[in-house]
């Protein structure tokens, strides 16, 4: 009794208050967009209202469960549970496919997504391996198969496809990143191959700080894609020259400005380490850019559109932009103060003019009720309780602990940023739920077992030594 | 190797997103209104609620014009459930191959559009809008049908309001209506689809009178167009006002009997008050009740019909149609001679067969006596000095200088040009001019022998029975006339202001005496032509006019023509009666019409008598003699 005690005065208080409200805003969303009249009792189970309090009342069950069974069983178990959620994985492939994909194991309403569940497998054998006493971080079997726990499944997801869940799974490699792999064992023989220059690298930049380097070029990526099919005319001079050209400058530009910082900036040593870096970032941006181009312009029709659209260069009111683009109506449409609670006249179920308006799409309703005062309220709660994640990861001693934190903070953070971007033109529109929020069992039990493994481990933090 | 500064990656993006969020979150909620405005358009829907158009009243109060609730049965396809196409045929009374027929049709009458993402045409029909499945179905068949409707899911019925004449009569003055065009749709954005116009009659004349003030309801709307709520508990919303009542100066029961008296004839009767120039009544025969034409499947079924008749209902004769005028005209000659001063009172010409053909009468020895006789030699004469003053030695210049006072005089008296009464349809009819004549003949070529015959009311001079009507108006008011005009008032504001400006004739009032007086003995005295007009216990004054036609050289049997106004003092009706081919001259069935028209006005009734049975019973169909 002495250990249930100590639970409850060790639990992050914080961030179980977070989980809470969080869940109390959900709920009240999902009742006033999809209020049946004939309905109105809260705990009526034929509404998806009533169904997702059910949903939740399994959910904190479950939870009960987790705080009774000691914290030790994730890391003895970690392998037997990833499996598990693996074969799950490969089980739902084989199922009749909903609406184009072969995510429900299950029957009807029932069924549960395993790619869900995957999340939590995947978190806890990546911090049970990361957390190996005599793993060399720099070592390259390390890395690989710090990586493969990762693409197993999201390759399995691929192939429902959900390719939602399967973006979803990069949040790992930052773990990876916070946890110091590099990928310096794979890079540094492919740069040494190249005979740039007489140097040898021991370590780099880009494969020690691969992945936000990943990002970056992601990013650039992006850029690119504004760019391509546009035309850059410069008047004074009479030039017109492609979008991709004017990239090209561009990058040229900022690596030129970059190696004369440098050259002024560092040492004799340094300087050469530090043109070859220029260089060689040039030479990968450039390709980069030029690989995104040429393959952009290589993509059937209806694909340049689609990725127009997602970048929001082209706008489709009722084709395929049909869905940002009344959800950014009903988003925009809430001003500051909103319509008032059940008064969302785009995004309510009954009017239907945003699609999955209780799922995916539950933050226009929110949006459209609340207007700024709320959405302010619910991004800065996000945030918040992202940021308590990190800081629990942090505290902890273990790092088993720790690398499962930042593993539930960063998956968060993806559903969070994705989910919310698409309702306001930042992402493109792929169905992920809004943790605690949107509708569905799958994400309320997953979500909530995340954050209640993830109590329960920090309330135990002090009794383990690793 | 420590990487805990690592965190501070983290932390930097976690911030980063929710301060971009943030930003992004202001912008598009609170400053920029971009996404409000499109909100709007997606959700929020403007239904415009046309009014019944006015309701028409008869001088007396009857409502002639009134408005009779109709249903569609609509439907929309994909509330639709398990139809059973039997069942349903049977209830609404079709065969199971014409319901199956309704819904292709429904389809293919939406049309098709360009898909430009599909590239290919794609039909305009959605099925989860609505549709009219059967349009306007009376209550009597919605009765039928409504109980068990509730059995078919995806159906409903839908309340419209069309016209009703409860008295059927006045086809040709009321007008009727029908949908709108596209041309019509683009023009004025008062009409949508499926709106209906005033097609004809006073419907058209006055077509924004009559349509009222529409209502706007803002309503918010789901993605599948359904009604989900008003707007800011209709705030903004306003009712649709009907337009006012109008009242029309007509006598419906006057203008009922004037149909029954012309059945089996053609030609018709107008009847004016001549203190205000409110038209009586304006009949039209052969004629139509006008709830043939409400409605689209009546219009379908029956306007074809209307529009082949030979006998041609569908056309208002006593606006459009042109008429020589006969002896009638007799009367203004009198009054132009006597204004010009070529004859006075006591002017007598001797009645000459030898110019132009008469009956058999002593010589009249004043213009009174002439115009009681209708002697033709007489206003030979007569118009001969109105014609050939002398005032230039030239014939042909002095014909030229006598036409063109004549035709002033003529168009004084509303002759020769359209009145502007409030209806469409309106024909001027003709008082040649010297220019007129210079086209026909050549300029100074022609002089009062080459066009004498307009001194008798034949040639080249036409009127409309509705001129006619207003001729003898001025009659009775001795010299002025107000536009004949139909609304009597709109609501309590009265007609509009063209009816009431009085025009006044350029004759004066003291030369009317003798002419009048002259009318009166047509009537009454010995040798007059109309002594079939008299009523009882009121003092009739009128004209006969008999007109000779053809057709190529083939002498058609002649048209009966009378006018008249009652009393004679405080005249109270003025009528025009035109029946065509009916032979004899207007004293033998025109005079009869006119003066029943006359009893039935001023008497509220007819009584019983061998005259009204003698042209009721009537069939004057036959042109040739």
């Amino acid at each position: 009794m002495r250990k249930n005690e100590s639970i409850i005065g060790n639990i992050d208080w914080p961030l179980l208050s977070g989980y809470i409200v969080l869940l109390v805003i959900g709920i009240g969303t999902i009742y006033s967009v999809a209020y049946d009249p004939e309905h109105p009792n809260l705990f009526d189970f034929s509404q998806k209202y009533g169904k997702q309090i059910m949903w939740l009342a399994i959910s904190l069950f479950l939870g009960f469960l987790v705080f009774l069974i000691d914290s030790d069983i994730y890391q003895k178990f970690a392998v037997p549970i990833y499996l598990f959620t693996l074969s799950l994985l490969i089980l739902v492939l084989f199922t009749p496919p909903i609406n184009g994909a072969r995510a429900w194991l299950g029957i009807g309403s029932m069924g549960i997504q395993p790619a869900e569940f995957a999340k939590i497998g995947t978190a806890i054998i990546l911090a049970r391996f990361l957390s190996t006493s005599n793993i060399k971080k720099q070592d390259r079997r390390m890395v690989l198969i710090a990586n493969g726990i990762i693409l197993i499944p999201m390759a399995l997801i691929l192939m429902q496809p959900d390719a939602g869940t399967f973006v979803v799974f990069t949040a790992f490699l930052f773990v990876l990143y916070r946890e110091g792999i590099s990928y310096d064992t794979i890079i540094i023989p492919i740069l040494n191959a190249i005979p740039i220059s007489s140097l040898r690298f021991k370590q780099t930049w880009i494969g020690t700080h691969f992945i936000p380097i990943l990002f970056v070029v992601i990013f650039l990526s992006v850029i690119t894609l504004l760019y391509s099919s546009t035309v850059i005319s410069i008047d004074f001079l009479d030039i017109e020259m492609g979008g991709y050209w004017g990239v090209f400058s561009f990058l040229v530009a900022l690596f030129a400005a970059a190696y004369i910082f440098m050259r002024s900036t560092f040492t004799r040593r340094d300087r050469k380490r530090a043109a070859t870096i220029a260089i060689i970032g040039l030479l990968l941006s450039v390709s980069l850019t030029a690989t995104v181009d040429f393959g952009f312009q290589k993509l059937a029709e209806h694909q340049k559109d689609r990725i127009e659209l997602v970048l929001g260069l082209k706008e489709d009111p009722n084709g395929d932009d049909y869905n940002r683009y009344r959800a950014m109506a009903a988003v925009g449409s809430g001003n500051f103060s909103g319509k008032g609670y059940r008064n969302a006249s785009v995004s309510s179920v009954e009017s239907n003019h945003v699609p999955e308006s209780e799922t995916d799409f539950i933050f226009c309703p929110f949006a459209e009720e609340w207007g700024f005062i709320g959405t302010f309220i619910l991004v800065i709660l996000y945030i918040f309780m992202i940021l308590r994640i990190v800081f629990i990861a942090e505290r902890q001693k273990s790092v088993f602990n720790r690398v499962y934190a930042y593993a539930v903070a960063m998956i968060l953070f993806y559903h969070f940023a994705i989910n919310i971007g698409m309702n306001i033109g930042f992402a493109p529109v792929i169905g992920i739920p809004l943790p605690f929020f949107s509708y569905g069992g799958s994400s309320m039990m997953s979500f909530s077992m995340m954050m209640f493994i993830l109590l329960k481990l920090d309330s135990q933090r002090k009794d383990v030594l690793n | 190797m420590n990487f805990d500064s690592r965190k501070y990656v983290f932390i930097v993006i976690f911030l980063f997103i929710g301060v971009l969020y943030i930003s992004k979150l202001f912008y598009m909620q609170v400053i920029d209104d971009t996404w409000s405005l499109r909100a709007q358009v997606i959700a929020e829907k403007r239904r415009l609620i046309t009014p019944p158009r006015a309701v028409v009243f008869d001088r007396f109060g009857k409502k002639i014009v009134a408005n009779r609730t109709y249903y569609n049965l609509m439907m929309v396809e994909n509330n639709i459930v398990d139809l059973d196409t039997v069942a349903f045929a049977k209830l609404i009374g079709w065969t199971k191959e014409e319901v199956k027929q309704r819904f292709i049709d429904i389809v293919a009458n939406e049309g098709e559009y360009y898909n430009r993402h599909m590239g290919k045409m794609d039909p305009n029909y959605r099925p989860y809008r609505s549709y009219p499945f059967i349009k306007e179905l009376t209550s009597d068949e919605m009765v039928k049908i409504a109980p068990y409707l509730e059995n078919y899911k995806g159906f409903y019925k839908e309340v419209t309001s069309m016209r009703d004449y409860p008295y059927g009569t006045g086809a040709n003055i009321l007008g009727y209506l029908s949908e709108v065009n596209q041309n019509e749709i683009d023009k004025d954005a008062f009409y949508k689809a499926g709106s209906r116009i005033g097609r004809s009659g006073i419907e058209r004349f006055y077509e924004k009178d009559f349509r009222g003030t529409k209502g706007v309801k803002y309503i918010i709307t789901s993605a599948l167009s359904a009604t989900i709520g008003s707007f800011e508990d209709g705030k903004y919303d306003t009712t649709a006002v009907q337009a006012d009542p109008i009242t029309l100066g007509l006598d419906v029961l006057l203008q009922g009997y004037g149909e029954k008296l012309l059945k089996n004839k053609r030609g018709c009767i107008v009847a004016i008050e001549p203190s205000t120039g409110e038209i009586l009544a304006l009949v039209s025969s052969p004629n139509y009740d006008p709830n043939l034409l409400v409605g689209n499947r009546k219009i379908k079924e029956n306007y074809p019909k209307l529009l082949e008749n030979e006998d041609k209902p569908l056309f208002p004769r006593p606006l459009a149609s042109e008429y020589m005028p006969g002896s009638t005209f007799k009367l203004l000659q009198s009054l132009i001679g006597l204004q010009e001063k070529v004859i006075d009172e006591n002017t007598g010409f001797p009645c000459n067969k030898s110019v132009v053909g008469c009956h058999n009468h002593p010589s009249a020895q004043s213009v009174t006596d002439a115009v009681k006789m209708s002697c033709n030699p007489y206003f030979y004469a007569l118009t001969r000095r109105i014609i050939q003053q002398g005032k230039k030695s030239n014939d042909n210049e002095d014909a030229e200088l006598g036409l063109d006072i004549w035709s002033k005089y003529m168009h004084s008296f509303g002759l020769g040009k359209s009145l502007k009464t409030d209806i469409t349809g309106l024909r001027p009819g003709l008082i040649p001019t010297p220019k007129y004549y210079d086209h026909w003949y050549g300029h100074h070529n022609w002089k009062f022998s080459t066009i004498r015959s307009i001194s008798i009311g034949q040639g080249e001079v036409q009127v409309t029975p509705l001129q006619l009507a207003n001729m003898a108006a001025i009659m009775a008011n001795r010299g002025w006339y107000y536009t004949p005009h139909f609304v009597k008032s709109f609501g309590e504001k009265g007609p509009k202001e063209e009816y009431i400006i009085k025009h006044k004739t350029l004759v004066d009032r003291q030369h009317f005496d003798p002419v009048v007086e002259g009318m009166r003995r047509v009537v009454y005295e010995p040798g007059g032509t109309a002594r079939r007009a008299r009523v009882d216990s009121v003092v009739v004054c009128g004209k006969t006019g008999t007109v000779e036609n053809y057709r190529g050289s083939l002498k058609l049997r002649n048209h009966s023509v009378f006018i008249a106004f009652a009393p004679m003092d405080k005249p109270k009706i003025a009528i025009s009666v035109f029946i065509e081919n009916a032979g004899g001259g207007g004293g033998t069935w025109a005079a009869p019409i006119a003066s029943l028209m006359i009893e039935q006005y001023l008497k509220g009734k007819v009584k019983p008598s061998a005259k009204e049975k003698r042209i009721l019973d009537a069939i004057l169909l036959q042109k040739e003699r």
